[in-house]
């Protein structure tokens, strides 16, 4: 988990198109100590099962830059676009 | 003989079909309040067994034991500080591994425990086998296979509950061991936490003070300032030694564990054929047959609520205005007489044929599309939309409900996830023109003006209301949150359940609402008698006749709009002594009496409902603020409307 990785191939979730995949990188919840406004919001999506290191399939994205569908642990997800935006992942082969 | 009592708690993440057990379990006997000082809704029930009185707590839907919502505090400091003899922890076979992340903090708090491994049915179709007795082995608790929505298993998972809970906390139960880094700091935390006197186990406190947790490092630091600071020179190592913040870290660690006691104990053979629901699923969050699918499911809810409500309140008022001479006979044609049919009664009729025809049917609906599932679908597709007023996706629901009547309404804001969210949906959704606006809007503006006037006020209605939303959004305090929801598999609702749901919570709302009802009902009728309403109207007439230009006596008519709205127009008609309001109110008139009629103040049975979710204050806030602005925007309309017309 602690490996650094080169920061090109990082891109946010929702850059993903239909049916691709991804390993989480981050949840956007890194800098401070758990602290600041978005806590809960990085908590959620860690409880959720965003955990970084874990693989997200995009299934479909709502219109009109509506929310993306993920599969993610066997679970079926909704995340509005602005948290798919904070998400970073790295695209994976097919 | 004195019974034995035994106390259980039901926990689980959402859907997970926690309340078709909760009713199997407790049937009729139930009680559902608010946890106190909270608005989170609390559901116990009783039942006998073997010789036990027993207690359940149904506690709420939750993901996790942090301190995301309301919901996860309150659950974990019911177990903790209240400690209940067992808890049942109840769980989707379909997606094992999320629900064996919450298992596991729940472990950690270290109370006696069972499994209850639910919609084994669905887990089949989707192809997944679990193996009962290599989950035990792992969790080092009894796990009881169940299909709650055919009663499957509950009476097993009621013995081996009882079983347990004899026993005692003398079960040795399995605990997450996190990696080694992680469980050094954990040690030595527990360490330092001793002779701390707290709510949690020591290890729970020691792991959410690394998590960073802000109740308990709130709590602790209270305490003793030493372990609060060390807790963060130990989450701060952590963090250095892994690049990622601590609670990611032990998140991570955690979520590996139930990750691979979920891979050891099933199979999963996906099947060939995309199953039903599956198939059901695409269709609806479709990006063109979703909203076709949406509009037509709209449309019917509305159908089936309006006319079963309409003909149920037709059917209700007849029969209880039955009952005037009967009354008057009792009390005379005097000022008693007056005041018990005209106050008492009429407010019951009101209540009882106002809302309670249309809040059954919509309950019943709503809880049939949330126990389905679609709810979260319909979410998803208009996330967008609602986002634009500083809301998400779930708010569509209560607001679409609006345009029936804002009573159900407000009370469908509790599928939004914040206090902050809910009061907030419900504010735009006392603004939503109901049942009753329409009538006004329609028989006044739309009768006398030609319908493109309705349809402009209509139109109007949106825009302010998009307007007021983002207003609010930015005035009241607190962060939006954003949408983040599990869209579970479709199923089959539970039918006893979806009913035993609709009936006590419209038993609970009339506990509240009537009271209300009755009492604004007396004093105005109160007021009626004692002849106080011309002195209120010529009182009311330097808003009503100078700043609006209306008639004065619309000021008696909108203080009974009060009650029920489209008394205002009943009103109007008999004090102006003509249903032909062409001859008596000029066009600009008509559309600022229904400007005003459209935002005034939300009626009597809505206010109640405010009062109920909300509390006094901010269903008073919310009702001043209309009148204020209902008050203004009349006023402006009568300056503007004249240059245009």
């Amino acid at each position: 988990m602690s490996r650094r990785r080169s920061k090109a191939l990082e891109l946010p979730l929702c850059a993903l198109k239909d049916g691709e995949s991804g390993i989480v990188v981050s949840v956007g919840e890194e800098r401070g100590r758990g602290r600041g406004i978005r806590w809960g919001f990085g908590k959620r999506l860690l409880d959720m099962g965003l955990t970084p290191g874990t693989r997200v399939t995009i299934v479909k994205s709502a219109p009109f830059h509506g929310p993306v569908e993920i599969l993610v642990r066997g679970s079926r997800l909704a995340l509005g676009r602005g948290v798919a935006e904070r998400i970073l992942v790295e695209k994976t082969a097919q | 003989m004195t019974r034995k009592k035994l106390v259980i708690a039901l926990a689980g993440n959402a859907n997970v079909g926690k309340s078709v057990i909760f009713n199997h379990l407790t049937g009729l006997h139930q009680h559902i309040g608010n946890w106190p000082g909270k608005t989170v809704e609390k559901a116990e029930g009783t039942l006998h067994f073997k010789g036990y009185t027993i207690d359940i707590i149904d506690l709420p839907g939750i993901y996790s034991l942090s301190t995301y919502s309301l919901e996860e505090v309150v659950s974990r400091k019911y177990i903790a500080v209240e400690s209940p003899d067992l808890v049942i922890d109840i769980v989707d076979a379909t997606v094992l591994e999320r629900n064996l992340f919450f298992t596991l903090q729940l472990l950690e708090l270290g109370n006696p425990m069972i499994m209850a491994l639910n919609q084994l049915d669905i887990a089949k179709r989707k192809g997944i086998n679990i193996d009962v007795r290599t989950l035990e082995n792992h969790l080092g608790i009894p796990v009881v296979p169940t299909i709650a929505t055919k009663g499957t298993g509950i009476y097993e998972l009621l013995e081996k509950a009882v079983k347990i809970a004899e026993k005692g906390s003398g079960v040795k139960q399995v605990q997450v061991r996190y990696g080694d880094e992680v469980e050094r700091r954990i040690a030595e935390l527990v360490e330092a936490l001793k002779g701390i006197d707290f709510l949690y186990p020591a290890r729970y406190t020691a792991i959410k003070l690394l998590e960073g947790d802000e109740e308990v490092e709130k709590e602790i630091s209270r305490r003793s300032r030493k372990v609060a600071s060390e807790a963060k020179r130990l989450s701060k190592e952590l963090e250095s030694l892994h690049g990622h913040s601590c609670s990611t870290v032990i998140s991570s660690e955690r979520y590996e564990v139930a990750g691979c006691i979920a891979r050891n104990s099933q199979k999963i053979v996906s099947p060939a054929k995309a199953s039903v629901e599956e198939r059901l699923h695409a269709v609806t969050t479709h990006r063109v047959w979703g909203y076709a699918f949406l509009a037509v499911s709209m449309l019917l809810t509305f159908l089936l609520i309006f006319s079963f409500g309409g003909y149920l309140s037709g059917l209700l008022g007849d029969s209880l205005y039955g009952l005037q001479p009967v009354i008057m006979n009792l009390f005379g044609n005097g000022f008693l007489g007056e005041l018990v049919w005209g106050g008492v009664l009429e407010g019951i009729i009101a209540s009882v044929t106002v809302a309670l025809p249309y809040i059954v049917p919509f309950y019943i609906v709503l809880y049939f599309l949330e126990d389905s599932g679609y709810l979260s679908r319909v979410a998803f597709l208009m996330d967008n939309a609602m986002h634009k007023m500083g809301l998400h996706g779930k708010a569509f629901i209560p607001l679409m409900l609006g345009y029936g009547c804002n009573v159900p309404a407000c009370l469908g804001c509790r599928i939004m996830e914040t206090q902050r969210e809910r009061v907030l949906a419900a504010f735009v959704a006392t603004l939503v023109p109901c049942a009753a606006r329409t009538v006004i809007i329609l028989g006044l503006v739309g009768r006398f003006m030609g319908v493109q006037w309705a349809l402009m006020l209509y139109v109007l209605d949106i825009l302010i209301i998009f307007a007021l939303g983002r207003l609010a959004f930015k005035v009241v305090p607190g962060e939006p949150t954003a949408l983040i929801m599990e869209m579970s598999e479709y199923k089959m609702p539970h039918v006893k359940t979806v009913l035993k749901e609709t009936w006590f919570r419209v038993a609970e709302f009339l506990k509240i609402a009537f009271p209300l009802i009755i009492v604004g009902s007396v004093l105005t009728k109160a007021a009626q008698l004692a002849g106080l309403l011309d002195p209120v109207a010529a009182l009311l007439s330097p808003i009503t006749v100078v700043w609006l230009g209306l008639p004065a006596i619309t000021g008696i008519t909108l203080i009974f709009g009060v009650l029920r709205k489209e008394l205002t127009l009943i009103m109007l008609a008999t004090l102006l002594g003509t249903a032909n309001f062409a001859q008596v109110l000029s066009p600009v008139q008509m559309i600022v009496f229904t400007l005003v009629v459209m935002f005034y103040v939300p009626c009597v049975a809505t206010i109640a409902a405010l009062v109920k979710e909300f509390g006094l204050k901010k269903a008073f806030l919310v009702t001043a603020f209309e009148v204020a602005f209902a008050v203004m925007i009349g006023g402006v309309a009568t300056r503007l409307l004249p240059l245009f017309m």
